[in-house]
């Protein structure tokens, strides 16, 4: 299949190279401002990086890492959407089928080799090895073959029409690895990283610190500014923020919730609340009593207090959602009505469906993170005037995912923003979902994420998104009390430190430090 | 005191270590899940899940992995930790020097200020000192180590009167004083309760040696005070609470997770725990090893210490 | 009882205790609110005419949290004392009674776990059953037995040879007589005091369980579960860690106190401070 008889058409040639470079990550603040170089940026962190495997590292501290370290094909904006990185463009079939990525010119990996095509197909071989745990796997299962037409043009076959799939090569996971590292043993790629990224492994101790240090070959002409950035574990949360307020750190990665008042309250602190997609949701199998009542799910729904939980658990900190996983922050998002906190028609609906003394049943929590029992808890006290009586049951979380997680009927799922609607969908509402937990499976539904993968024009798809999502609004397979915002912190002297919503790329080239 | 029963002691370590790892190793096999399966966590499928078991070998045998445990135990060699892409040597290396330090600054602190506190309260026997000494003992040993911990914590290092950190870890060759300041929290929160402890025994044995005939007999044979206190009564209220402080070495060494733990006190507990909560099997093995050795040999030198101080076995 | 009263350290022990086991026995009765009820617009408060012991981060009373909490922690430790108090009994009497082999086979296997520092047994225990009341329960009743068995055996041992158990056997009466008729009634005395004793580690190892999230499970009222879930929140508002340690530091130190007391009671010799 070398031969092109199928009309092309350019996806995103408006956002060329160079275009989508000089409006990437610089606030409208700091634009004015001329950038220094220099300087050795200490971001603190309170999670370990256990491994800088990019191919299945899921550590909150250990994204950044790997955002430095490597590039991929695209990467996800800080405005949630497809930017280009190692490809500057690409060019999809009309039943977007078939995907040319074009690479970037004289990009070199950290250890002096050239970045060709053969890269790009040994990276998504490994990928789509299922000898290799690979967590970008599940978002490209649709990709037939990876082929080089030539050094700098790599061919993606799908198997079913996928007009998302630059969305999907953004994956964090999905970061380019030289064909050498690939050909040594895995394990390697714990501790050693060979990548293209704006920054170079310089030492990595997992029980203290990862140091990194400028690419000086990096393929943005001028960045990174920073000359070396230091991730500091710190254990303690305490001495983490103690240590961020007196100015040994400059960017605390993550804040938490009750501490955030006091962080912004600071002098010299600029304190920032990213909205996200982040949410937790009660799972509900529907394949058993009581939960295969849409009604009792409605009553669950309507019993949810939603202000109080964003209030007491978030402090504040987080949006109220109405039981859809589509935050507003994603393409094809619609607005979606207020579920209001109404347990008088929550009990109506249930004794309609036959449970006229309320329901007693176990909630499940995993022990971390904390937010889930906290979810509980709340969930509990919101439900009762509903006609619910809830035991919660919290457990450790290995305990959880070997026996509850995917398998139990009642417990509560956290999950991260995904960059697309097809994405956040496929995680676990379709019927093929990668982990499809409740059961709901709609043939309706499943027919519109087709549609939509296989349709390119916006407008079209903006129709059948709506469409599908009503049909989530309408069935409520997940109850969805809130939407978390990711909280963190930077010094006033750093500049253009940046979170995306989706909290796995951070565009550190940007930021500067503003240091006499 | 033999060599035959220091060998016959070492010999039954021997044999418990033995035991204790194969208790371990089985309870970690028999509980749902694995390591694999926490690295993945909610991203792992059924075929990113196989791949990493095999990637580290938890797909083999039960008994071969056990065997090759021992095997690599045996020759020096501790493996490689599931989670942290280290060596256990190197990741339990360090943490039980950290530990190492904060044990041995609080059992010295400890032992330097509870012994002449218990003395002083047997000789002012009734006197507000013994009062004031008795009722901080009897706290001391109420209060679990989280709970001392979270009031020091209140009172010491609150955001608006941090006399002292709360909680972190600077290595001792890279900058002292910041070690001490780190140190002062959590080896003060062990320190309480074994200060409770040693202070109470050591009085109630200088009691009983006091009130002994032959210090008795030393009074009249016209020694002074002090001198009678030094030479003759402490001392034979030392075997007792050497006793005591080995048995608080048991107590130390359970503390110790806690306070590690509330502290981010980078030792073995804190590891520990992190091991335990990431079904990190090596390294769970290897710090119970280690605990329980350090356990099993204080025990073993404490007798050997009692059996020089008390003079009525070491002549016998 | 007398002898314990007329020492000032029993009293104490015994308001201490009076207190605790009322707030055990009344406690639910007597709290101002539901402990589990939310009041949103007074979280994180102080004491106040509203709230004599202040809120938790959820709004919560924690007076009324407290009284919940008091029975199920006391029975924790009165419970599991209870269980490792009885099973080491027993393997220690009957080691103590038996003799010759058996009596070293236990021994030796009683010193094998021993050889474990008691939280890391524990905690390894409780790792294995899993987090929860009961199963902290069984796990800290394990840690106790092997302690308990020892003390058992050895005062079946010095009862063993006195007077009226030989005159008993000169009798040729049969040894469950002897056994049941002479020896325990002896034996028990110092089983009794050192269970009072063990009551308030019980206490304080179930507590520390619940903080390292392995014992009792939110939404539960046990104490150091409270101190755990409060934790993040200590600085804002340190009543809700302070107001659930002092709690288990009062019945610990009420146990600690009677038992202390009891024991100079039986043992005259030591009824001189």
């Amino acid at each position: 299949m070398t031969d092109f008889t199928l009309k092309r058409r350019h996806v995103l040639m408006g956002l060329g190279a160079l275009g989508a470079l000089t409006t990437l990550g610089l606030p409208g603040g700091a634009a004015a401002q001329t950038p220094k170089t220099g300087g050795t940026l200490r971001i603190s962190h309170s999670t370990r990086i256990a491994t800088l495997n990019v191919l299945s590292l899921s550590g909150p501290a250990e994204y950044p890492c790997i955002d430095m370290i490597y590039s991929g094909l695209t990467r996800i904006g800080l405005d949630s959407k497809v930017q280009p990185d190692l490809a500057t463009h690409w060019d999809a079939s009309d039943d977007a089928k078939e995907f040319v990525f074009h690479l970037r010119e004289g990009v070199k990996f950290h250890d002096g080799t050239p970045f060709t095509a053969e890269d790009v197909v040994a990276t998504y071989t490994a990928i789509l090895n299922p000898d290799v745990p690979a967590a970008a796997r599940s978002v490209l299962t649709m990709i037939e073959k990876v082929e080089a037409l030539d050094p700098l043009k790599v061919k993606f076959t799908l198997k079913t029409p996928f007009a998302d799939l630059p969305t999907s090569t953004a994956h964090a996971n999905a970061r380019i690895i030289s064909k050498a590292a690939l050909a040594a043993p895995l394990t390697e790629l714990d501790t050693k990283a060979n990548g293209t990224g704006p920054f170079k492994l310089e030492v990595y101790d997992s029980a203290r610190m990862v140091r990194l240090v400028k690419n000086p070959d990096y393929y943005q002409p001028g960045k990174p500014y920073l000359d070396a950035v230091e991730m500091m574990l710190f254990p303690d949360l305490a001495a983490e923020s103690a240590n961020f307020l007196s100015g040994a750190t400059d960017v605390m990665l993550t804040v938490q919730q009750a501490e955030f008042a006091r962080i912004a309250a600071a002098a010299g602190i600029e304190a920032k609340r990213v909205a996200s997609g982040r949410y937790v949701c009660v799972v509900m199998r529907q394949d058993q009593k009581p939960w295969d009542d849409v009604r009792v799910r409605k009553a669950l729904a309507l019993s949810t207090d939603r202000d109080l939980l964003v209030e007491v658990i978030l402090e504040g900190l987080g949006r109220p959602a109405y039981d859809s996983i589509v935050a507003p922050e994603i393409a094809y998002a619609t607005e979606k009505p207020v579920v209001p906190y109404d347990p008088e028609a929550a009990r109506k609906l249930l004794a309609e469906a036959g449970y006229p003394d309320g329901i007693k049943a176990t909630l499940v929590a995993s022990d971390r993170p904390g937010i889930r029992v906290q979810t509980a808890i709340a969930l509990k006290q919101s439900a009762a005037a509903g006609g619910f009586d809830l035991t919660i049951e919290t457990m450790p979380h290995d305990t959880y995912l070997a026996n509850v997680w995917m398998k139990g009927g009642f417990y509560i799922g956290y999950w991260g923003m995904q960059p697309t609607i097809d994405a956040t969908y496929r995680l676990l509402l379709t019927s093929d979902a990668s982990y499809q937990d409740t059961e709901w499976k709609n043939a309706e539904f499943d027919a519109l994420i087709e549609e939509g993968r296989a349709t390119v024009d916006p407008a079209k798809r903006a129709e059948i998104y709506a469409a599908a999502q009503a049909k989530e609004l309408e069935d409520v397979p997940y109850i969805v009390p809130f939407f978390e915002d990711v909280l963190t912190a930077s010094s006033t002297k750093t500049e253009g430190w940046q979170i995306a919503p989706i909290s796995r790329y951070f565009y550190v080239e940007d930021v500067w430090l503003d240091k006499a | 005191m033999t060599l035959a029963y220091l060998l016959r002691r070492l010999g039954a370590i021997v044999i418990v270590l033995a035991i204790v790892t194969l208790a371990v190793f089985g309870i970690t096999m028999v509980l749902p899940g694995n390591a694999a399966l926490m690295i993945l966590g909610e991203h792992s499928t059924p075929d990113s899940l196989a791949a990493m078991e095999r990637l580290l070998g938890l797909d083999r045998p039960v008994w071969v992995q056990y065997g090759s445990w021992v095997w690599g135990v045996l020759h020096g060699d501790f493996g490689m930790s599931l989670r942290l892409s280290l060596p256990v040597a190197k990741v339990v290396g360090d943490a039980f020097w950290n530990s190492a330090w904060l044990a041995l600054i609080a059992l010295v602190g400890v032992t330097v200020i509870a012994i002449p506190l218990g003395a002083l309260a047997a000789l002012k026997r009734g006197s507000a000192w013994d009062l004031v000494i008795g009722f901080f003992s009897y706290v001391g040993t109420a209060m679990p180590e989280f709970v001392t911990a979270t009031l020091l914590l209140i009172l010491l290092a609150s955001p608006e009167w941090p006399l002292f950190p709360a909680g972190g870890f600077v290595a001792p060759s890279e900058n002292m004083a910041g070690f001490l300041r780190h140190v002062i929290l959590p080896a003060g929160t062990l320190g309480l309760i074994l200060m409770a402890h040693i202070s109470r025994q050591v009085r109630s044995e200088m009691a009983d040696v006091l009130s002994s005939e032959y210090v008795r007999a030393a009074r009249l044979k016209g020694l002074r005070g002090r001198r009678v206190v030094w030479r003759h009564a402490l001392p034979n209220a030392m075997a007792p609470a050497v006793a005591v402080i080995s048995l608080d070495i048991g107590y130390l060494l359970g503390g110790i997770i806690v306070v590690e733990e509330i502290f981010a006190w980078p030792g073995l507990g804190r590891t520990l725990i992190y091991a335990l909560q990431n079904r990190d099997l090596p390294v769970i093995q290897a710090i119970t090893l280690v605990l329980a050795v350090v356990y099993a040999l204080s025990n073993l030198l404490a007798d050997i210490v009692i059996a020089w101080l008390d003079p009525r076995v070491r002549h016998a | 009882m007398r002898d314990v009263l007329r020492n000032p350290v029993g009293v104490v022990g015994l308001v201490l205790l009076t207190i605790v086991i009322g707030a055990a026995l009344f406690g639910p009765w007597l709290a101002p609110y539901d402990p589990q009820l939310f009041h949103a617009r007074s979280r994180l408060q102080g004491p106040s005419a509203e709230f004599w012991l202040g809120t938790d981060q959820y709004g919560r009373d924690l007076m009324s949290r407290i009284l919940h909490g008091a029975p199920s922690t006391v029975f924790f430790g009165l419970g599991a004392t209870a269980l490792g108090v009885g099973v080491g009994s027993v393997i220690g009497v009957v080691a103590g009674v038996a003799g010759g082999k058996i009596d070293s086979i236990i021994m030796r296997v009683l010193d094998g776990l021993l050889a474990m520092p008691e939280l890391l047994f524990t905690l390894l225990i409780v790792t294995f059953l899993g987090g929860g009341t009961t199963q902290a329960m069984l796990a800290v009743a394990v840690t106790f037995a092997p302690g308990m068995a020892r003390i058992a055996r050895s005062s079946v041992l010095s009862v063993r040879t006195r007077e009226y158990v030989m005159a008993a056997i000169a009798r040729g009466e049969s040894r469950a007589w002897i056994v049941g008729r002479e020896v325990l009634p002896n034996a028990v005395g110092p089983i009794i005091v050192e269970a009072t004793i063990r009551v308030s580690f019980a206490i304080m190892i179930g507590a520390t369980l619940g903080f390292l999230g392995l014992g009792a499970q939110p939404p539960s009222t046990e104490w150091g579960l409270m101190v755990a879930e409060a934790r993040q929140f200590m600085f804002r508002n340190p009543w809700c860690v302070v107001v659930p340690g002092v709690a288990i530091a009062i019945t610990a130190m009420g146990f600690n106190l009677f038992g202390d007391a009891l024991r100079d009671a039986f043992d005259p010799k030591r009824n001189r401070s």
